[in-house]
């Protein structure tokens, strides 16, 4: 908001500091001043009003905030308002507040000449970027600025019946504003009408049938205030903000609205000439008293952390214009909406007296270690694993686009957005594994290898949960599987195991995973996650060069499997034997079958048993695995003819499968 | 025959071992002395012609004149073995310039980073470090907070800035929300950190986003004050962006903190001499915070005349961006790996 270092100056005897002290002033104690621009003789300061703090929509308020900051007095005031006995303003005009105010006074005033304003005016209005229209159009204007109140004023003899009603638009209303626009009103938009039809939109903006114009000659001055939430409900549902709107949507001080139609009434009357009709249209069924807070000074120490004197803080607050009498029972002036509790009083004192004057001091609390999180600390430790792996962390948005829910099969999980940013974000994803798809579309050009993985939040079916997700570019599936492997040994995970999926019919994954080259992963049974490679269509669809495999980890499950808990196994000293095997079975044969053979031949006697090697002939339907097998005993070495012996009875059994043959060399 | 001078003997030879020039002219004079037909072998085959008398004596002298032969040889070649290696090492070169073999290595994303950074420096005084849903209802996120509907920051917070469902409940616009989770489930003492993800409507350019990410802090104790929150929110700064950086608090309004600050920092490029980032003001505004709002206890079932505490919200994105001269929030979700592969 825009505000006059002369105009502020005005209400001082006392010379202020230069603009940027006087700014740097304020942004310590009351509010930031954002930028000081010089206009001639002026500067003006856009100082961020609090949106609390509507007694400081004002110059007079921003004053009394100087005033209490610098100890600086404020100028007494020196205006007096005189009536005309002879016109008595209930003989003119009558008004009835139906709904949406607590208080609505008016003055009328008779025989005004209206014009051009007065240079100093224009040069006030001008400065805080208003643009002057005529007297009396200024003048109320004029008295917002510098009291912080509203003002409105209508042509009194266009008024039908001269009678002004507050309540909320009927439907199919419709106004012509002051700006040549109009608008349709409704129910929720509350309404200044005479007895046929709205006037001006309440608050918000007036009508141009009853504006001020060059044949005006009685003027009926509005001084009201509005329900701020009725205020701020119809400028956002026109899509119309003023310096009224915004002044009452925060709300204001009841009491104020008298004062400032005196003060308008009397410039009026001063600048534009005319006759003050005698008293004043007053709707306020209410009256806002000051509230009454008790202050204790040991709290103000406890909760600021600092001894400030009695003294000054009595100071600080009449400064403030707070009334404090022997008991500390301080009265809340009403322009100060905002002090309700004693907490309130706290920041008053805190802020005056200024926060750089307190002094840092470490709490004093009792030693508690802080728990640990067992969530983060797995979060950390499969972050650092894959990052060792090679794998770069990303994050991606939360939010996906309806293109990419259809693209994936999500329409059924995925949660919509009812007011989202845009088309792009206009659902929250329920896996990660499209962010990570579209990263690889964006990165591949300029990177021939993508390894990345995201751990975040997915969103299905009205629940959230935790995933783990990543991929690489290329065919390389075993690789992948190798990282999964490290990983969940290292999270101490060993019962794990790597299942074919058998996709039940309406299964979304269909569309994300190539089935017939994707495992499930499970640990004791239960699902986990999944792996693969991502299917053809995807990566047509999101333009993919390369072939990409994929996991997909519910990381809630993992981080409850896994242990720190790790024990040490003693190694075997003896030394051992290695011989090689290789098995001709045909293609459809799992390795893991023939493995399982000779594991349960001679498991007792084996360390490991190690693939090297798979080689099928193209024609042939039959496939080679050759083994290293790994023969060791812990409690001594083992003898050359247990080894023979285990090993013949190895070749034995697999030649006891149809079409198993054992290569000999 | 011809009377031999032991002295001059071993002198002449010492001459010729120092004069050898490398391995092999030294494995020459080697043999032309110790080899099979050398001048060792022809001095031992007098001895035994000396009379009785000298022979004694001057086998002793030719023992010894032998030794000292032997090491003079092998100290020689000890140098030139020596020699020889320098020689050798001086010839081979590699060029140091040829740019490095790239190792391929991962990365964590800057606001992981920065993320346990902060965790770290909490941790150590004494914060748990707790997480909340991203998926909120209003109660925490909005009424909880003292921000009942009707109140002009709900209407600011709610109609503008905060992503609702369709099928009900809103993305936290802050990470406030999980203050009153932890309040309504903990009783204080309680220090705690939230980082986090939230979520606010607004249009994407290059310092808005709407998905991104805060930090908020709680500490509740018996008496908690602005002092004890201005000690630990310096050391916080300190201890992340480096000793000289100071904070300053500016009054600022939370509905549910009092009274409520923004915490600014000096600036750490122009070290508060005035530059871009800090608009030539010299502080850059890192966060807001304040005493908790006795509304916001009594919310949490716990009795403000027994409680009180600070709370603060700190923007990570925001102390990541300052850290690391980052000038675009969008670079973060961006997936980009030329941005990535640089933390």
């Amino acid at each position: 908001m825009k505000f006059s270092f002369n105009w502020l100056q005005s209400f001082f005897n006392k010379k202020l500091p230069n603009p940027e002290r006087l700014a740097e002033v304020l942004t310590l104690h009351s509010f930031e001043v954002e930028g000081i621009e010089r206009l001639g003789k002026d500067f003006i300061l856009d100082i961020d009003v609090l949106p609390n703090r509507t007694d400081c929509y004002s110059h007079f308020g921003i004053a009394r905030e100087i005033s209490a900051i610098l100890g600086f007095k404020l100028k007494e005031e020196k205006w007096q308002l005189k009536e005309d006995k002879n016109l008595k303003i209930e003989n003119f005009a009558s008004i009835k507040v139906i709904s949406g105010c607590k208080r609505y006074s008016v003055r009328l005033i008779f025989d005004v000449k209206v014009g051009e304003s007065p240079d100093w005016v224009k040069e006030r209005l001008e400065s805080c970027g208003i643009k002057p229209i005529n007297n009396v159009v200024d003048i109320a204007n004029y008295v917002m600025l510098e009291l912080g109140q509203p003002l409105h004023a209508f042509d009194f003899e266009k008024i039908e019946k001269r009678k002004i009603i507050v309540r909320f638009a009927k439907k199919g209303e419709k106004i012509l504003t002051l700006d040549d626009e109009e608008y349709n009103l409704g129910k929720e938009i509350l309404v200044i009408a005479d007895s046929k039809k709205p006037i001006a939109i309440a608050g918000i903006k007036g009508g141009k049938e009853t504006g001020i114009s060059e044949k005006t000659k009685i003027i009926l001055l509005e001084s009201a205030n509005f329900d701020p939430v009725a205020i701020r409900r119809g400028s956002i549902k026109l899509d119309l903000k003023t310096d009224a709107s915004m002044r009452f949507s925060h709300g204001l001080d009841p009491n104020l609205t008298e004062i400032a139609a005196n003060r308008a009434a009397y410039l009026i009357s001063k600048i534009c000439g005319g006759k003050v009709a005698k008293g004043i249209l007053d709707y306020y069924p209410e009256k806002v008293l000051p509230k009454k807070i008790k202050l204790e000074i040991e709290k103000v120490e406890s909760l600021l952390g600092i001894k400030i004197p009695k003294e000054k803080i009595l100071k600080i607050l009449k400064n403030l214009g707070f009334k404090i009498n022997q008991k500390l029972i301080v009265e809340v002036p009403t322009f100060r909406r905002d002090v309700l509790i004693q907490e309130d009083l706290i920041e008053e004192i805190g802020r005056i007296y200024g926060y750089d004057r307190i002094e840092n001091k470490f709490p004093v609390s009792a030693l508690v270690p802080p728990k640990k999180n067992p969530e983060i600390f797995w979060e950390n430790f499969v972050k650092d694993v894959l990052v060792s792996l090679g794998f770069t962390e990303v994050y991606n948005y939360s939010f996906l686009s309806k293109e990419d829910i259809e693209n994936f099969g999500f329409e059924e999980e995925a949660i919509e957005i009812e007011n989202p940013a845009s088309a792009f974000y206009q659902f929250l994803r329920p896996s990660l594994i499209p962010g990570l798809i579209k990263d690889v579309q964006k990165n591949q050009n300029e990177f021939k290898e993508i390894k990345i993985f995201e751990i975040g939040k997915i969103f299905k079916n009205k629940k959230e949960k935790k995933a783990l997700a990543g991929l690489i570019t290329g065919e390389r599936f075993f690789e992948l599987k190798g990282i999964i492997d490290t990983l969940l040994k290292r999270m101490g995970i060993s019962n794990f195991y790597f299942d074919f999926h058998e996709p039940s019919p309406e299964e979304s994954k269909i569309s994300i995973w190539q089935i017939k080259k994707s495992a499930e992963i499970k640990i004791d049974g239960e699902e986990v996650g999944f792996l693969g490679e991502i299917s053809r269509k995807i990566l047509e669809k999101y333009k993919i060069k390369d072939k990409i495999v994929a996991f997909d980890i519910d990381f809630e499950k993992l981080a409850n499997l896994a242990t720190e808990e790790h024990e040490y196994e003693p190694f075997s000293i003896y030394p051992a034997v290695v011989r090689d095997i290789s098995v001709l079975v045909p293609k459809d044969v799992l390795v893991e079958d023939v493995m399982n053979v000779i594991e349960e031949t001679a498991g007792k006697l084996i360390r490991d048993i190690d693939l090297f090697d798979i080689y099928e002939e193209l024609e042939e339907d039959r496939k080679s695995l050759a083994f290293h097998i790994i023969f060791q005993l812990k409690d001594r070495a083992i003898l050359p003819k247990e080894v023979e012996n285990a090993f013949q009875k190895i070749v034995e059994n697999l030649e006891k499968k149809p079409d198993w043959e054992v290569r000999k060399k | 025959m011809k009377k031999i001078n032991l002295g001059i003997f071993e002198k002449r030879v010492k001459k010729k071992i120092k004069k050898a020039k490398n391995l092999k002219e030294l494995d020459e004079i080697f043999k032309e002395v110790f080899g099979k037909n050398g001048e060792i072998k022809r001095i031992s085959k007098i001895i035994p012609k000396l009379p009785k008398s000298k022979r004694k004596v001057f086998g002793e002298k030719f023992g010894r004149v032998k030794e000292s032969l032997m090491e003079e040889f092998e100290k020689r070649a000890k140098e030139l073995k020596e020699k020889a290696e320098r020689e050798a090492e001086e010839k081979e070169w590699i060029d140091i310039t040829i740019p490095p073999k790239k190792v391929p290595i991962g990365h964590y994303h800057p606001i992981t980073i920065v993320r346990r950074k902060i965790e770290e420096i909490f941790q150590s005084m004494g914060f748990e470090v707790v997480e909340g849903p991203e998926i909120e209802d209003e109660w925490h996120n909005f009424d909880a907070l003292n921000i009942p509907p009707d109140h002009p920051a709900r209407d600011v917070l709610s109609l503008g800035k905060t992503f609702y469902l369709k099928n009900g409940g809103l993305m936290r616009s802050h990470t406030s929300s999980v203050q009153i989770r932890y309040m309504e489930k903990n009783l204080p003492p309680l220090k705690i950190i939230v980082p986090g993800r939230v979520f606010r409507l607004d249009a994407i350019d290059a310092s808005h986003e709407i998905d991104f990410w805060q930090l908020e802090g709680l500490m509740v104790g018996k008496d908690i004050s602005v002092a004890n929150f201005k000690a630990i929110i310096e050391e916080f700064v300190k201890r992340f962006f480096g000793k000289e950086v100071k904070i300053r608090l500016r009054p600022s309004y939370f509905p549910f903190t009092e009274p409520s600050f923004e915490v600014d920092i000096s600036c750490i490029f122009c070290k508060g001499e005035g530059c871009s980032i800090c608009k030539n003001s010299g502080w850059v505004e890192s966060g807001g915070a304040g005493m908790v709002h006795p509304q916001v206890f009594k919310n949490c079932k716990l009795d403000p005349k027994e409680w009180q505490g600070f709370a603060f919200g700190f923007g990570m994105n925001r102390l990541a961006m300052l850290k690391y001269k980052i000038p675009d929030i969008r670079l973060f979700n961006s997936g980009d790996l030329r941005f990535l592969n640089q933390f």
